[in-house]
Protein backbone atom coordinates (compact mmCIF):
# COMPACT_ATOMS: atom_id res chain seq x y z
CA UNK A 1 0.00 0.00 0.00
CA UNK A 2 1.16 3.31 -0.94
CA UNK A 3 1.63 6.19 1.73
CA UNK A 4 -0.70 8.82 1.25
CA UNK A 5 -1.16 11.88 4.02
CA UNK A 6 -2.88 15.05 4.46
CA UNK A 7 -1.76 17.57 6.96
CA UNK A 8 -1.23 20.63 8.78
CA UNK A 9 2.74 19.81 9.10
CA UNK A 10 5.05 20.87 7.21
CA UNK A 11 6.20 18.69 4.58
CA UNK A 12 9.61 16.75 5.24
CA UNK A 13 10.71 15.67 1.58
CA UNK A 14 13.62 13.87 3.01
CA UNK A 15 11.27 11.82 5.35
CA UNK A 16 8.76 11.23 2.36
CA UNK A 17 11.68 10.11 -0.01
CA UNK A 18 12.90 7.59 3.19
CA UNK A 19 9.71 5.66 3.26
CA UNK A 20 9.57 4.45 -0.49
CA UNK A 21 13.46 4.33 -1.36
CA UNK A 22 15.83 1.31 -1.20
CA UNK A 23 18.68 -0.02 -2.91
CA UNK A 24 17.04 -2.05 -5.16
CA UNK A 25 15.49 1.08 -7.17
CA UNK A 26 17.55 3.00 -9.73
CA UNK A 27 15.30 6.03 -10.31
CA UNK A 28 14.20 8.20 -7.40
CA UNK A 29 11.52 10.99 -8.79
CA UNK A 30 10.21 13.81 -6.59
CA UNK A 31 7.64 15.94 -7.82
CA UNK A 32 7.65 19.50 -5.01
CA UNK A 33 4.45 21.53 -6.12
CA UNK A 34 5.27 25.03 -4.14
CA UNK A 35 3.74 28.04 -3.28
CA UNK A 36 4.82 30.22 -5.99
CA UNK A 37 4.76 34.41 -5.34
CA UNK A 38 2.80 35.17 -8.75
CA UNK A 39 -0.46 33.51 -9.72
CA UNK A 40 -3.10 34.67 -12.83
CA UNK A 41 -1.36 37.78 -12.61
CA UNK A 42 -1.56 38.72 -9.03
CA UNK A 43 0.95 38.87 -6.10
CA UNK A 44 0.34 35.91 -3.85
CA UNK A 45 1.24 36.28 -0.08
CA UNK A 46 0.65 33.17 1.25
CA UNK A 47 -2.06 30.18 0.72
CA UNK A 48 -4.78 28.54 2.28
CA UNK A 49 -5.52 25.06 1.48
CA UNK A 50 -8.88 23.26 2.65
CA UNK A 51 -10.06 19.82 2.28
CA UNK A 52 -13.46 17.70 3.03
CA UNK A 53 -10.98 15.24 4.63
CA UNK A 54 -13.84 12.11 4.53
CA UNK A 55 -13.46 12.34 0.61
CA UNK A 56 -9.51 13.43 0.44
CA UNK A 57 -8.05 10.97 2.34
CA UNK A 58 -9.80 7.71 0.50
CA UNK A 59 -9.24 9.19 -2.54
CA UNK A 60 -5.92 10.13 -2.05
CA UNK A 61 -4.92 7.08 -0.93
CA UNK A 62 -6.98 5.00 -3.89
CA UNK A 63 -4.89 7.16 -6.48
CA UNK A 64 -1.94 6.38 -4.83
CA UNK A 65 -2.48 2.52 -4.92
CA UNK A 66 -3.42 2.79 -8.12
CA UNK A 67 -0.11 4.24 -9.35
CA UNK A 68 1.70 1.63 -7.51
CA UNK A 69 0.10 -1.17 -9.03
CA UNK A 70 -0.28 0.19 -12.17
CA UNK A 71 3.44 1.09 -12.65
CA UNK A 72 4.84 -1.27 -10.39
CA UNK A 73 6.59 1.36 -8.46
CA UNK A 74 6.45 2.24 -4.66
CA UNK A 75 4.84 5.61 -3.94
CA UNK A 76 4.77 8.05 -1.05
CA UNK A 77 2.24 11.25 -1.35
CA UNK A 78 1.85 13.94 1.26
CA UNK A 79 -0.52 17.30 1.08
CA UNK A 80 -0.77 20.36 3.17
CA UNK A 81 -3.57 22.13 4.72
CA UNK A 82 -4.12 25.17 6.28
CA UNK A 83 -1.85 28.52 5.64
CA UNK A 84 1.57 27.33 3.52
CA UNK A 85 3.86 30.46 2.83
CA UNK A 86 5.80 31.28 -0.16
CA UNK A 87 8.42 28.67 -1.23
CA UNK A 88 6.92 25.98 1.00
CA UNK A 89 5.19 22.69 -0.94
CA UNK A 90 1.61 22.36 -0.76
CA UNK A 91 2.75 18.71 -2.14
CA UNK A 92 5.47 16.33 -2.69
CA UNK A 93 4.81 13.01 -4.46
CA UNK A 94 8.05 10.59 -4.24
CA UNK A 95 8.17 7.37 -6.98
CA UNK A 96 10.65 4.77 -6.57
CA UNK A 97 10.95 2.16 -9.32
CA UNK A 98 13.55 0.29 -11.20
CA UNK A 99 13.68 2.06 -14.16
CA UNK A 100 12.71 5.69 -14.69
CA UNK A 101 10.23 5.88 -17.22
CA UNK A 102 7.34 4.22 -15.00
CA UNK A 103 8.95 6.68 -12.26
CA UNK A 104 7.79 9.51 -14.16
CA UNK A 105 4.77 8.32 -15.63
CA UNK A 106 3.13 7.23 -12.42
CA UNK A 107 4.50 10.29 -10.49
CA UNK A 108 2.98 12.53 -13.21
CA UNK A 109 -0.94 10.68 -12.63
CA UNK A 110 -0.53 10.57 -9.21
CA UNK A 111 -0.08 14.65 -9.17
CA UNK A 112 -2.37 14.95 -12.45
CA UNK A 113 -5.35 12.96 -10.79
CA UNK A 114 -4.67 14.35 -7.56
CA UNK A 115 -5.40 17.94 -9.05
CA UNK A 116 -8.19 16.91 -10.46
CA UNK A 117 -10.15 15.25 -8.09
CA UNK A 118 -9.41 14.86 -4.65
CA UNK A 119 -11.46 17.86 -2.47
CA UNK A 120 -8.92 20.16 -1.53
CA UNK A 121 -8.96 23.87 -2.24
CA UNK A 122 -6.64 26.83 -2.08
CA UNK A 123 -7.50 30.19 -1.34
CA UNK A 124 -5.13 32.60 -2.57
CA UNK A 125 -4.31 35.16 0.00
CA UNK A 126 -2.87 38.79 -1.75
CA UNK A 127 -1.94 41.76 -0.29
CA UNK A 128 -5.07 43.45 -1.61
CA UNK A 129 -7.90 40.73 -1.11
CA UNK A 130 -8.21 37.20 -1.27
CA UNK A 131 -9.45 34.42 -3.59
CA UNK A 132 -11.17 31.40 -4.02
CA UNK A 133 -9.59 28.69 -6.72
CA UNK A 134 -12.07 26.13 -8.05
CA UNK A 135 -10.85 23.81 -10.87
CA UNK A 136 -9.78 26.92 -13.13
CA UNK A 137 -12.26 29.79 -11.77
CA UNK A 138 -10.93 32.17 -9.19
CA UNK A 139 -13.25 34.37 -7.15
CA UNK A 140 -12.95 37.25 -4.71
CA UNK A 141 -13.37 36.32 -1.37
CA UNK A 142 -15.59 38.82 0.76
CA UNK A 143 -12.53 38.38 3.76
CA UNK A 144 -9.19 40.07 2.86
CA UNK A 145 -7.23 36.90 5.04
CA UNK B 1 -28.69 13.08 17.62
CA UNK B 2 -29.34 9.04 16.77
CA UNK B 3 -29.63 8.99 13.19
CA UNK B 4 -30.98 5.39 13.59
CA UNK B 5 -34.39 6.93 15.02
CA UNK B 6 -36.97 5.74 12.55
CA UNK B 7 -40.24 6.92 12.07
CA UNK B 8 -42.02 4.89 14.49
CA UNK B 9 -40.44 7.00 17.68
CA UNK B 10 -40.73 10.24 15.78
CA UNK B 11 -39.40 11.91 19.75
CA UNK B 12 -40.39 15.19 21.82
CA UNK B 13 -36.31 15.20 21.06
CA UNK B 14 -36.71 15.18 17.33
CA UNK B 15 -39.03 18.18 17.27
CA UNK B 16 -36.60 20.17 19.32
CA UNK B 17 -33.83 19.53 16.72
CA UNK B 18 -36.73 20.50 13.93
CA UNK B 19 -37.82 23.18 15.68
CA UNK B 20 -34.98 25.24 15.91
CA UNK B 21 -33.36 24.31 12.54
CA UNK B 22 -36.43 26.13 11.25
CA UNK B 23 -35.61 29.57 10.01
CA UNK B 24 -37.59 32.01 12.14
CA UNK B 25 -37.19 35.21 13.01
CA UNK B 26 -38.56 39.27 12.95
CA UNK B 27 -37.56 42.13 11.49
CA UNK B 28 -35.29 43.98 13.91
CA UNK B 29 -34.57 47.37 15.05
CA UNK B 30 -30.68 48.74 13.79
CA UNK B 31 -31.10 51.75 15.97
CA UNK B 32 -27.06 51.98 16.64
CA UNK B 33 -25.75 50.26 14.14
CA UNK B 34 -26.68 47.81 11.46
CA UNK B 35 -25.33 44.97 13.57
CA UNK B 36 -27.51 45.44 16.38
CA UNK B 37 -30.31 44.04 14.48
CA UNK B 38 -28.14 40.86 14.74
CA UNK B 39 -27.31 40.71 18.40
CA UNK B 40 -30.61 41.09 19.19
CA UNK B 41 -32.20 38.89 17.00
CA UNK B 42 -29.63 36.23 18.71
CA UNK B 43 -30.84 36.99 21.95
CA UNK B 44 -34.55 36.68 21.19
CA UNK B 45 -33.84 33.71 19.07
CA UNK B 46 -33.98 34.26 15.87
CA UNK B 47 -32.74 31.71 13.34
CA UNK B 48 -33.59 34.36 10.29
CA UNK B 49 -33.53 38.08 10.89
CA UNK B 50 -34.56 40.74 8.72
CA UNK B 51 -33.42 44.33 8.79
CA UNK B 52 -33.28 48.08 6.70
CA UNK B 53 -30.20 48.66 5.38
CA UNK B 54 -30.48 52.07 5.25
CA UNK B 55 -33.12 55.01 6.54
CA UNK B 56 -36.61 53.45 4.89
CA UNK B 57 -38.25 57.24 5.06
CA UNK B 58 -35.18 58.78 3.06
CA UNK B 59 -33.94 59.14 -0.43
CA UNK B 60 -30.45 59.16 0.11
CA UNK B 61 -27.38 56.99 2.42
CA UNK B 62 -24.18 57.69 3.30
CA UNK B 63 -22.78 54.71 1.89
CA UNK B 64 -21.19 52.07 3.99
CA UNK B 65 -18.32 51.87 5.12
CA UNK B 66 -15.19 49.32 5.31
CA UNK B 67 -15.48 48.83 8.76
CA UNK B 68 -19.41 49.09 9.04
CA UNK B 69 -19.28 46.16 6.77
CA UNK B 70 -16.54 44.33 8.25
CA UNK B 71 -18.08 44.36 11.88
CA UNK B 72 -21.37 43.49 10.69
CA UNK B 73 -20.21 40.50 8.91
CA UNK B 74 -18.18 39.60 11.88
CA UNK B 75 -21.17 39.61 14.31
CA UNK B 76 -22.84 37.51 11.65
CA UNK B 77 -20.07 34.87 11.88
CA UNK B 78 -20.28 35.06 15.87
CA UNK B 79 -24.40 35.18 16.18
CA UNK B 80 -24.58 32.51 13.65
CA UNK B 81 -27.88 33.21 12.19
CA UNK B 82 -28.42 31.56 9.16
CA UNK B 83 -30.63 33.37 7.52
CA UNK B 84 -30.88 37.61 6.83
CA UNK B 85 -32.81 39.34 4.64
CA UNK B 86 -32.81 43.49 4.08
CA UNK B 87 -36.58 45.01 3.68
CA UNK B 88 -36.23 48.06 1.06
CA UNK B 89 -36.56 51.76 1.41
CA UNK B 90 -40.72 52.92 1.62
CA UNK B 91 -40.11 55.89 -0.80
CA UNK B 92 -38.59 53.56 -3.90
CA UNK B 93 -41.54 53.25 -6.49
CA UNK B 94 -40.57 51.26 -9.16
CA UNK B 95 -43.40 51.81 -11.14
CA UNK B 96 -43.47 55.46 -10.65
CA UNK B 97 -45.23 57.57 -13.30
CA UNK B 98 -42.68 60.66 -12.92
CA UNK B 99 -39.63 60.11 -14.48
CA UNK B 100 -37.63 61.98 -11.90
CA UNK B 101 -38.99 59.59 -9.19
CA UNK B 102 -38.81 56.32 -11.34
CA UNK B 103 -34.90 57.34 -11.86
CA UNK B 104 -34.46 58.34 -8.18
CA UNK B 105 -36.32 54.69 -7.11
CA UNK B 106 -33.74 52.52 -9.50
CA UNK B 107 -31.03 54.09 -8.62
CA UNK B 108 -31.77 54.09 -5.03
CA UNK B 109 -33.22 50.01 -5.26
CA UNK B 110 -29.62 49.51 -7.06
CA UNK B 111 -27.77 50.61 -3.83
CA UNK B 112 -30.18 48.29 -1.48
CA UNK B 113 -28.80 45.43 -3.46
CA UNK B 114 -25.23 46.88 -3.48
CA UNK B 115 -25.52 47.16 0.19
CA UNK B 116 -27.12 43.81 0.73
CA UNK B 117 -24.78 42.31 -1.47
CA UNK B 118 -21.84 44.33 0.70
CA UNK B 119 -23.06 43.00 3.90
CA UNK B 120 -23.94 39.10 3.04
CA UNK B 121 -27.76 39.56 2.90
CA UNK B 122 -28.65 37.56 0.24
CA UNK B 123 -32.46 39.03 -0.61
CA UNK B 124 -33.87 42.12 -0.61
CA UNK B 125 -37.76 42.45 0.18
CA UNK B 126 -39.54 45.49 -2.14
CA UNK B 127 -43.12 46.36 -2.39
CA UNK B 128 -43.84 46.88 -6.10
CA UNK B 129 -44.61 50.35 -6.35
CA UNK B 130 -48.05 52.45 -6.62
CA UNK B 131 -49.61 53.59 -10.40
CA UNK B 132 -51.13 56.47 -8.82
CA UNK B 133 -53.99 56.36 -10.89
CA UNK B 134 -51.96 57.13 -13.93
CA UNK B 135 -52.51 53.95 -15.60
CA UNK B 136 -52.07 51.25 -13.61
CA UNK B 137 -50.92 48.95 -16.97
CA UNK B 138 -48.39 51.30 -17.91
CA UNK B 139 -47.27 50.92 -14.58
CA UNK B 140 -46.62 47.34 -14.25
CA UNK B 141 -44.99 47.65 -17.04
CA UNK B 142 -42.56 50.11 -15.93
CA UNK B 143 -42.36 48.16 -12.70
CA UNK B 144 -41.03 45.33 -15.18
CA UNK B 145 -38.58 47.20 -17.11
CA UNK B 146 -37.40 48.60 -13.84
CA UNK B 147 -36.48 44.94 -12.61
CA UNK B 148 -35.33 43.32 -15.62
CA UNK B 149 -33.03 46.48 -16.06
CA UNK B 150 -31.88 46.53 -12.39
CA UNK B 151 -31.08 42.90 -12.38
CA UNK B 152 -29.02 42.99 -15.37
CA UNK B 153 -26.90 45.67 -14.41
CA UNK B 154 -26.55 44.71 -10.95
CA UNK B 155 -25.54 40.86 -12.14
CA UNK B 156 -22.61 42.75 -14.28
CA UNK B 157 -21.20 44.48 -11.51
CA UNK B 158 -21.06 41.02 -9.82
CA UNK B 159 -23.77 41.78 -7.45
CA UNK B 160 -25.31 38.32 -6.11
CA UNK B 161 -27.93 39.71 -3.96
CA UNK B 162 -31.59 38.72 -5.54
CA UNK B 163 -35.50 40.89 -5.15
CA UNK B 164 -38.18 39.14 -3.35
CA UNK B 165 -41.05 41.07 -4.25
CA UNK B 166 -43.55 41.10 -1.58
CA UNK B 167 -47.36 40.44 -1.88
CA UNK B 168 -49.12 43.70 -0.76
CA UNK B 169 -52.54 44.97 0.77
CA UNK B 170 -53.53 46.64 -2.10
CA UNK B 171 -53.62 49.75 -0.02
CA UNK B 172 -54.18 53.23 -2.34
CA UNK B 173 -52.47 52.27 -5.90
CA UNK B 174 -50.24 49.94 -4.78
CA UNK B 175 -49.44 47.10 -7.20
CA UNK B 176 -49.06 43.26 -6.85
CA UNK B 177 -52.03 42.42 -4.36
CA UNK B 178 -53.69 40.03 -6.62
CA UNK B 179 -51.71 36.75 -7.22
CA UNK B 180 -52.52 37.14 -11.05
CA UNK B 181 -50.84 40.61 -11.07
CA UNK B 182 -47.88 39.23 -9.19
CA UNK B 183 -47.20 35.88 -11.46
CA UNK B 184 -48.07 38.60 -14.49
CA UNK B 185 -45.08 40.58 -13.23
CA UNK B 186 -43.30 37.84 -12.66
CA UNK B 187 -43.35 36.37 -15.97
CA UNK B 188 -42.68 39.78 -17.18
CA UNK B 189 -39.35 39.48 -15.87
CA UNK B 190 -38.48 36.18 -17.19
CA UNK B 191 -36.75 33.52 -14.88
CA UNK B 192 -34.30 34.63 -12.85
CA UNK B 193 -32.44 32.78 -9.48
CA UNK B 194 -32.11 36.66 -8.50
CA UNK B 195 -36.17 37.05 -8.57
CA UNK B 196 -38.45 35.62 -6.03
CA UNK B 197 -41.08 36.36 -4.10
CA UNK B 198 -42.02 37.30 -0.50
CA UNK B 199 -45.66 36.40 0.78
CA UNK B 200 -46.93 38.74 3.54
CA UNK B 201 -49.90 36.71 5.87
CA UNK B 202 -51.58 40.39 6.75
CA UNK B 203 -51.09 41.86 3.34
CA UNK B 204 -52.38 38.78 1.37
CA UNK B 205 -55.55 38.49 3.71
CA UNK B 206 -56.27 42.31 3.82
CA UNK B 207 -56.04 41.96 0.08
CA UNK B 208 -59.11 38.84 -0.36
CA UNK B 209 -57.47 35.90 0.42
CA UNK B 210 -58.83 34.34 3.47
CA UNK B 211 -55.91 31.84 5.08
CA UNK B 212 -58.39 31.20 8.30
CA UNK B 213 -59.22 27.76 7.72
CA UNK B 214 -57.94 24.20 6.36
CA UNK B 215 -59.87 24.83 3.20
CA UNK B 216 -59.65 28.86 2.52
CA UNK B 217 -55.67 28.33 3.64
CA UNK B 218 -56.09 25.36 1.16
CA UNK B 219 -57.40 26.73 -1.67
CA UNK B 220 -55.43 30.62 -1.48
CA UNK B 221 -52.10 28.49 -1.31
CA UNK B 222 -53.33 26.49 -4.48
CA UNK B 223 -54.70 29.84 -5.93
CA UNK B 224 -50.75 31.50 -5.12
CA UNK B 225 -48.90 28.54 -6.59
CA UNK B 226 -50.82 28.72 -10.06
CA UNK B 227 -50.68 32.20 -10.38
CA UNK B 228 -47.44 33.11 -8.94
CA UNK B 229 -45.83 29.49 -8.25
CA UNK B 230 -45.08 28.41 -4.39
CA UNK B 231 -41.57 27.42 -5.77
CA UNK B 232 -40.97 31.37 -6.18
CA UNK B 233 -41.47 31.76 -2.49
CA UNK B 234 -38.49 32.82 -0.18
CA UNK B 235 -39.57 34.36 2.58
CA UNK B 236 -42.90 34.65 4.61
CA UNK B 237 -44.18 37.51 6.82
CA UNK B 238 -45.94 35.91 9.39
CA UNK B 239 -48.57 39.26 10.61
CA UNK B 240 -52.01 39.17 11.77
CA UNK B 241 -54.16 41.81 10.48
CA UNK B 242 -55.97 44.35 12.57
CA UNK B 243 -58.13 45.31 9.96
CA UNK B 244 -60.82 42.07 8.43
CA UNK B 245 -60.80 40.01 5.28
CA UNK B 246 -60.62 42.04 2.24
CA UNK B 247 -60.11 45.32 3.74
CA UNK B 248 -57.33 46.47 1.35
CA UNK B 249 -55.87 48.27 4.74
CA UNK B 250 -52.53 47.06 5.77
CA UNK B 251 -52.37 47.28 9.84
CA UNK B 252 -49.92 44.69 11.52
CA UNK B 253 -51.09 42.83 14.59
CA UNK B 254 -49.23 40.44 16.91
CA UNK B 255 -49.41 36.40 15.75
CA UNK B 256 -52.93 35.32 16.71
CA UNK B 257 -54.38 38.20 17.64
CA UNK B 258 -55.99 39.58 15.15
CA UNK B 259 -58.52 39.34 12.46
CA UNK B 260 -56.35 36.52 10.99
CA UNK B 261 -56.17 34.10 14.15
CA UNK B 262 -53.91 31.42 15.69
CA UNK B 263 -54.70 28.70 13.00
CA UNK B 264 -54.08 30.27 9.74
CA UNK B 265 -50.56 30.58 11.15
CA UNK B 266 -50.54 26.89 12.53
CA UNK B 267 -51.70 25.82 9.22
CA UNK B 268 -48.80 27.79 7.23
CA UNK B 269 -46.01 26.67 9.81
CA UNK B 270 -46.82 22.87 9.06
CA UNK B 271 -47.14 22.92 5.17
CA UNK B 272 -44.31 20.74 4.47
CA UNK B 273 -44.30 22.59 1.18
CA UNK B 274 -42.96 26.04 2.55
CA UNK B 275 -40.83 24.03 5.43
CA UNK B 276 -37.71 25.16 4.22
CA UNK B 277 -38.79 28.97 3.55
CA UNK B 278 -37.82 31.42 6.54
CA UNK B 279 -40.39 33.11 8.33
CA UNK B 280 -40.15 36.67 9.61
CA UNK B 281 -42.76 38.51 11.81
CA UNK B 282 -42.82 42.43 10.92
CA UNK B 283 -45.28 42.62 14.16
CA UNK B 284 -45.79 45.95 16.21
CA UNK B 285 -43.98 46.66 19.87
CA UNK B 286 -40.37 45.33 18.56
CA UNK B 287 -38.79 45.74 21.65
CA UNK B 288 -41.09 43.93 23.98
CA UNK B 289 -42.99 41.78 21.87
CA UNK B 290 -40.74 40.12 19.18
CA UNK B 291 -39.63 37.69 22.05
CA UNK B 292 -43.01 36.42 22.05
CA UNK B 293 -44.52 36.52 18.71
CA UNK B 294 -40.81 34.50 17.59
CA UNK B 295 -41.54 31.83 20.37
CA UNK B 296 -45.26 31.56 19.33
CA UNK B 297 -43.97 31.17 15.99
CA UNK B 298 -41.83 28.87 17.00
CA UNK B 299 -43.98 26.93 19.00
CA UNK B 300 -46.60 26.59 16.37
CA UNK B 301 -43.91 24.77 14.18
CA UNK B 302 -42.76 22.70 16.20
CA UNK B 303 -46.61 21.23 16.65
CA UNK B 304 -46.56 19.47 13.60
CA UNK B 305 -45.17 16.53 12.44
CA UNK B 306 -41.70 17.23 11.06
CA UNK B 307 -39.89 16.45 8.40
CA UNK B 308 -35.81 16.00 8.72
CA UNK B 309 -32.94 18.22 8.96
CA UNK B 310 -29.83 17.97 7.26
CA UNK B 311 -26.85 20.30 7.47
CA UNK B 312 -25.47 21.26 4.74
CA UNK B 313 -21.21 21.80 4.68
CA UNK B 314 -20.26 24.53 1.76
CA UNK B 315 -16.70 24.80 0.17
CA UNK B 316 -14.70 27.12 -1.68
CA UNK B 317 -16.75 30.41 -1.66
CA UNK B 318 -19.76 29.25 -0.80
CA UNK B 319 -18.34 28.74 2.91
CA UNK B 320 -18.70 32.60 3.35
CA UNK B 321 -22.54 32.24 2.78
CA UNK B 322 -23.74 30.98 5.83
CA UNK B 323 -21.97 31.34 9.54
CA UNK B 324 -19.32 29.10 9.61
CA UNK B 325 -20.22 27.48 6.49
CA UNK B 326 -22.98 25.36 7.26
CA UNK B 327 -26.64 25.80 7.58
CA UNK B 328 -29.16 23.44 8.50
CA UNK B 329 -32.18 22.93 6.34
CA UNK B 330 -35.64 21.56 6.99
CA UNK B 331 -36.71 19.57 4.14
CA UNK B 332 -40.08 16.91 3.69
CA UNK B 333 -39.27 13.21 4.94
CA UNK B 334 -38.35 11.47 1.37
CA UNK B 335 -36.03 14.55 0.43
CA UNK B 336 -33.03 13.81 -1.82
CA UNK B 337 -29.92 15.88 -2.87
CA UNK B 338 -31.15 17.74 -5.23
CA UNK B 339 -34.44 19.12 -2.93
CA UNK B 340 -31.48 20.25 -0.76
CA UNK B 341 -29.86 22.19 -3.69
CA UNK B 342 -33.07 23.73 -4.56
CA UNK B 343 -33.97 24.87 -1.01
CA UNK B 344 -30.39 26.39 -0.24
CA UNK B 345 -30.79 28.42 -3.91
CA UNK B 346 -33.96 29.08 -2.51
CA UNK B 347 -32.05 30.64 1.02
CA UNK B 348 -29.29 32.13 -1.47
CA UNK B 349 -29.10 32.62 -5.34
CA UNK B 350 -25.78 33.09 -5.16
CA UNK B 351 -26.02 28.83 -4.53
CA UNK B 352 -28.05 28.70 -7.82
CA UNK B 353 -25.05 26.84 -9.85
CA UNK B 354 -24.73 25.01 -6.55
CA UNK B 355 -25.66 21.84 -8.44
CA UNK B 356 -23.72 22.21 -11.76
CA UNK B 357 -20.14 23.56 -9.83
CA UNK B 358 -20.62 21.24 -7.51
CA UNK B 359 -20.10 17.17 -5.77
CA UNK B 360 -22.17 15.56 -3.16
CA UNK B 361 -20.85 13.64 -0.81
CA UNK B 362 -22.13 11.98 2.02
CA UNK B 363 -19.50 11.35 5.26
CA UNK B 364 -17.10 9.50 2.26
CA UNK B 365 -19.12 8.89 -0.42
CA UNK B 366 -19.75 10.75 -3.43
CA UNK B 367 -24.00 10.68 -3.61
CA UNK B 368 -25.83 12.22 -6.90
CA UNK B 369 -28.92 14.15 -7.04
CA UNK B 370 -31.33 11.53 -6.08
CA UNK B 371 -29.34 10.31 -3.19
CA UNK B 372 -32.12 10.20 -0.33
CA UNK B 373 -31.48 11.97 2.66
CA UNK B 374 -31.91 11.36 6.14
CA UNK B 375 -32.94 13.02 9.44
CA UNK B 376 -29.40 14.57 10.50
CA UNK B 377 -27.15 13.87 7.81
CA UNK B 378 -24.42 16.08 6.63
CA UNK B 379 -23.96 17.26 2.77
CA UNK B 380 -21.04 18.67 1.53
CA UNK B 381 -21.17 20.20 -1.42
CA UNK B 382 -17.68 20.30 -3.41
CA UNK B 383 -16.67 22.89 -5.79
CA UNK B 384 -13.87 21.52 -8.29
CA UNK B 385 -10.98 21.18 -6.69
CA UNK B 386 -7.50 23.16 -6.62
CA UNK B 387 -5.37 21.04 -4.63
CA UNK B 388 -1.24 20.47 -5.70
ZN1 LIG C 1 -44.34 42.46 5.01
ZN1 LIG D 1 -47.44 45.50 5.79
Amino acid sequence: MAYAHIGTEVIDTAALEARVVTVEDGAVCTFIGNVRRRSRGREVAYLEYNAYLPIANRMLQEIADEAESRWQVKLAVQHRIGRVDLGEAGVVVVVTSVHRAEAFDACRFCIDTLKENVPIWKREVCPDGAFWIEGEVSLPASKAD
Amino acid sequence: MDHDTGPSTLSSQEDTVSGSARLIGAHMPTAGGLKNSLTSGKEIGCTAVQLFTGNPRQWSHPSLTDDEIREFRSTHEQTGIPFLVAHDSYLINLAAPAADVLERSRSAFRGELDRAHALGIPWVVTHMGSHLDQGEEEAVQRLITSLREILEETEAEGCTAGVALETTAGQGTGLGWSFNQLGDILKGVGENPRLGVCMDTCHVFAAGYDIRTPETYRDTIQKFDELVGINHLRVIHTNDSKKGLGSRVDRHEHIGMGEIGMEAFSLLLNDERLMHVPVIAETPDAQTMHRVNVARLRRLAASGAYGIVVTAQLFGHYSELFPGGTVDVLLPKGAVINDLAAALTDLNPALSDLSTHCRFAIADELVDGSAVLREGCTVAALPPSSGG
